[in-house]
């Protein structure tokens, strides 16, 4: 038999320029499981690695396997922690990550993290380790103070990104001097803090931004803060992308018209701009790509911006008023529909609202096949098609199956096994699936898990779903970042089964009433998470989480 | 470049190169052509070499005839005056220098012979590197040898474009690379892997797993064929409790510790077994774990053990690494028996109420009934603001 010669056998530099263009993570994991050469070469000259999950895999080894990465990106806290589901202390701790980073990889240039509790001290210790560092992005984290920042503003000279996002409190000085010490400061976000009246300084000191969160969007309304304002943003030419806006005061919504026609993202969530405000602002944005706003803008606005803004990719609708029992505004499924109609590039879409259809669905899945991300919220649990009271199986059916790329869906409305069918089929790509209050059965959760090739994150709470389609593909899970699952019917003796017969996997057990085994025998867990990892149990637990593994669970019983 | 080094200079015809390719021919190329490459460029200004026959310039090995060729049409084409940047640039120049005075029109042509001029190099590009990757490959590594940088790039990109979208093994196929990771390595591919009592773990069970290959070869196939079992669908689920029965079967002569060894082994194995599965899963490229149905389960039968041991088995052994040692794994006794109960009580239970359970789900959705739409109105309530609370928070 001949055997094949290797065609690439040429110097491993070679091979290593030609690795240089390929940037995205799954292909540089693809070339790393090629074959032992390509492997090591392609491991030396890795800049960038991002972790899913913190808990998946040790720092230590990381940076055995990766030694020249410039970049870091984390992801601690599973998803449902935006809605509370996940108690305080629960962990994602960032410091063991950047003590071992120190010595590791003193030329760090980036870290970003996402739902990681990062203390003051973690933050100390990054000007202490690297002396290149330009990108900080923390998201949806907590733990630090002003003190913990002022450290990274003092001593970081090569600055180049910096988001607040979530910090409560700022001071306005430290910020000052942060902007006067970081010329290549390209995004800046504030918080609520900043005032207005001081934004128009800040801005004067940093006419490179791209990326600005406002302040608190109001003041008294006086003609040389109104114009002074509007002087400093006309003088960032560089702006795209623009969010903030608290508390906002539309007369004030003028100052950023000079910048409207180069936006491409603009953030409204948190603002309180009526339906016409909003449509004379979407019109000066003929170049906007993304939009988050609140259900403000209601069908009416959502047209305007369907006749608008033709390059728009990304929608996000949030409720003004989501414990309301009563409809407040006039956001229906139509404004969807029209945004589907209108916008040829819509391919993601995060949707709040109280009543939808199947024909609503169906229509806009057939007019966007190209649809990526698709989350449709309806308010109230389980509420079926409004025009005829069946479950929106049928709906959701026709997204998954006219969106062939789609990679991540959350489902809402009533649902029945059906729609689960329906994903398993169709959803190939799917690779995140968010469920709440849907589903009948085990063959619910056995339809999707045996089903979508693609899967990486299932996360589910307050469904029917038990032990056996979750026992049946156990090793669904090894190939999926992370499963969540709480308020289900998933037994404590399934977890500990799952968590002895599957080394690879974490299967925690949270439960804040006492150990598991004390609970009555028929009583679901309260809360699961399970995620693939090779790093092992992990040994900062709070009290309230428990690990399934061998030792673990005989312990307990 | 001194006029002495070039030799026989007809004024009326170019000057000629002698280059010798690594089958030994040789060839006259374009003086201007050949230049275009630095190595050659660097042999001619050092070594005075390639001015006449007998001191032709030897390429590179890795340069061989017909990749020459291409080289040199690469070079022919790039190094023309009229497509360089700098002359466009040039003419940028003047076309600015024309506007007031030529108006509109004129500096429109100039443009446009700018755009022609910067996207003639990229046609051209785009068009020379449509080949097959064998080909490609050899023209990257002789654009390499010749330190051609432009042309390295190029052909570095459409290598790049190549794999991107690919999974490894299409990748191993493309470029004809052998899979030589273990699936070990493929999993976390790190020589130091001894320090982390997982992968400890899971090596003894993989040394176990080729034993029990091995011993299995030795026995008569007959005794596993009969219980070669192919139903799917639902019994895809209804097998858990198939497997668990059989198997709390055998875990029941377990509990005499004296016992041969071989049958905690099979229970070793089964768990194993999944892992084995679960490896096909985490194995990108294998999409065979699809059958692997069965195989998710975490207690299997026999006969599946079997069916997937025929089906891997050959795939299995060659890859393993570790040494064969027979040494216990962690778990004392006390516990293994506590966890073989365990596992016996729980399959006793699944297997009372679930095959009767699991024809109820099935005529149900059969039936497509729609679920009257119970809520305790407090608990939906509480459930509501719960969830719709929280939406507001950043969901980014």
């Amino acid at each position: 038999m001949l055997k094949k010669m290797s065609y690439s056998s040429f110097p491993e530099d070679v091979l290593e320029h030609v690795f240089s263009f390929v940037q995205s993570d799954k292909d540089r994991n693809s070339i790393s499981l090629v074959c032992k050469s390509w492997y090591e070469i392609e491991r030396w000259c890795r800049k960038r690695i991002f972790v899913g999950n913190c808990y998946a895999v040790s720092p230590r080894r990381v940076i055995t396997r990766f030694p020249e990465v410039r970049s870091v990106g984390l992801k601690g806290k599973p998803h449902f922690a935006d809605f509370n589901l996940v108690p305080e202390g629960w962990g994602g701790y960032v410091y063991p990550w950047i003590a071992e980073m120190a010595s590791g990889y003193p030329f760090l240039e980036e870290i970003r993290l996402k739902r990681m509790v990062v203390s003051d001290e973690s933050l100390e210790l990054i000007p202490k380790s690297f002396k290149n560092f330009k990108v900080l992005v923390l998201s949806s984290c907590e733990g630090f103070s002003t003190q913990g920042l002022a450290a990274i503003a003092a001593n970081c000279r090569n600055l180049r990104e910096l988001d607040l996002r979530e910090r409560s409190e700022v001071s306005l000085s430290a910020l000052e001097r942060l902007l006067g010490r970081c010329p290549n400061l390209r995004t800046l976000r504030l918080n609520r803090a900043v005032p207005l009246d001081k934004l128009a300084n800040l801005l004067r000191q940093a006419p490179q931004l791209v990326e600005l969160g406002t302040g608190a969007y109001s003041a008294e309304l006086r003609t040389e803060i109104f114009s002074n304002l509007a002087g400093a943003f006309s003088g960032c030419k560089e702006l795209k992308s623009l969010s903030g806006f608290w508390d906002v005061v539309p007369a004030y919504l003028p100052a950023v018209y000079s910048v409207c026609t180069g936006l491409t993202s603009l953030n409204l969530s948190y603002a309180t701009i009526q339906c016409p405000d909003l449509i004379k602002l979407l019109k000066l944005c003929p170049n906007l790509q993304r939009l988050w706003v609140l259900d403000y803008i209601e069908d009416s606005g959502l047209e305007a911006l369907a006749a608008s803004c033709k390059d728009l990719q990304e929608l996000r609708v949030f409720p003004s008023e989501p414990f309301g029992v009563e409809q407040n505004v006039s956001l229906t499924e139509q404004g969807l529909v029209s945004v589907s109609e209108g916008c040829p590039k819509l391919e993601s879409v995060l949707y709040f609202c109280r009543r939808m259809s199947n024909d609503a669905l169906v229509t806009i899945a057939r007019n966007r096949p190209n649809m990526t991300r698709f989350r449709l919220c309806i308010i109230e649990p389980r509420t079926p098609d409004y025009l005829t009271d069946q479950p929106l199986d049928v709906g959701f059916g026709a997204i998954v199956e006219h969106c062939k790329d789609l990679r991540r869906l959350s489902l809402s409305g009533l649902l029945t096994d059906r729609v689960f069918e329906y994903i398993g089929t169709y959803a190939k790509k799917l690779e995140m699936l968010s469920v709440a209050f849907a589903g009948e059965s085990d063959l619910g959760l056995h339809h999707v898990l045996s089903g979508c090739d693609s899967l990486r994150k299932l996360e589910i709470r307050d469904c029917p779903f038990g032990d056996k389609a979750l026992l049946a593909n156990a090793a669904k899970l090894e190939t999926m970042r992370s499963l969540w699952m709480s308020s289900c019917s998933v037994s404590f003796e399934a977890c500990k089964l799952l968590g002895q017969k599957m080394p690879r996997l974490n299967v925690e057990v949270i439960d804040e009433s006492g150990p598991p085994d004390s609970r009555p025998e028929n009583l679901p867990v309260e809360k699961l998470y399970i995620y693939r990892t090779v790093a092992g149990p992990r040994f900062d637990m709070p009290g309230f989480v428990w690990n399934m593994d061998e030792d673990s669970a005989l312990r307990l019983s | 470049m001194s006029e002495g080094i070039m030799a026989v200079v007809k004024p009326e015809m170019k000057s000629y190169i002698w280059i010798q390719t690594a089958d030994g021919s040789i060839q006259q190329v374009e003086e201007e052509v050949a230049m275009f490459c630095p190595m050659i460029c660097r042999e001619i200004l050092q070594t005075g070499m390639g001015s006449s026959k007998n001191y032709a310039i030897p390429l590179p090995q890795r340069v061989n005839p017909p990749i020459f060729g291409l080289i040199l049409d690469y070079c022919r084409f790039h190094q023309v005056p009229g497509r360089s940047n700098k002359v466009c640039s040039v003419l940028s120049v003047s076309c600015i220098a024309s506007l007031h005075i030529s108006g509109e029109v004129l500096s429109f042509l100039f443009l446009g012979v700018l755009v022609v001029g910067g996207t003639e190099r990229k046609i051209f590009d785009e068009k020379f590197v449509r080949m097959d990757t064998k080909r490609l490959c050899e023209l990257i590594s002789a654009a390499d040898s010749l330190q051609l940088k432009p042309l390295v790039d190029l052909t570095s990109r459409a290598l790049a474009r190549i794999i991107e979208g690919k999974s490894p093994e299409e990748i191993r196929e493309t470029f004809h690379l052998p899979d030589d990771l273990t699936e070990e390595e493929k999993l976390e591919p790190l020589k130091n892997i001894a320090d982390d009592p997982r992968i400890r773990l899971l090596n003894r069970l993989y040394a176990k797993k080729r034993k029990e290959l091995r011993e299995r070869g030795k026995l008569k196939n007959v005794e596993v064929e009969e219980e070669l079992v192919d139903e799917r669908s639902v019994d895809d689920l209804l097998s858990f409790i198939n497997g668990g029965n059989e198997e709390s079967k055998e875990v029941k002569t377990n509990k005499n510790k004296k016992k041969n060894r071989r049958r905690k082994d099979q229970l070793k194995d089964s768990s194993s077994n999944s892992l084995n599965g679960n490896h096909k899963a985490f194995d990108s490229l294998t999409s065979a774990c699809r059958d692997g149905e069965l195989t998710d389960i975490t207690l299997s039968t026999p006969s599946q053990t079997s069916k997937f041991q025929g089906s891997t088995a050959a795939s299995f052994s060659p890859k393993l690494e570790f040494d064969d040692s027979d040494s216990d794994d962690d778990l004392d006794p006390v516990m293994k028996e506590e966890l073989d109960r365990e596992v016996e009580d729980f399959a006793r239970r699944l297997n009372s109420d679930w095959p009767q359970r699991m024809q109820e789900i099935l005529s149900l959705s059969q039936q497509r009934r729609l679920l009257p739409v119970s809520m305790n109105g407090n608990d939906s309530a509480h459930r509501c603001t719960d969830f719709g609370q929280q939406i507001i928070l950043q969901d980014q």
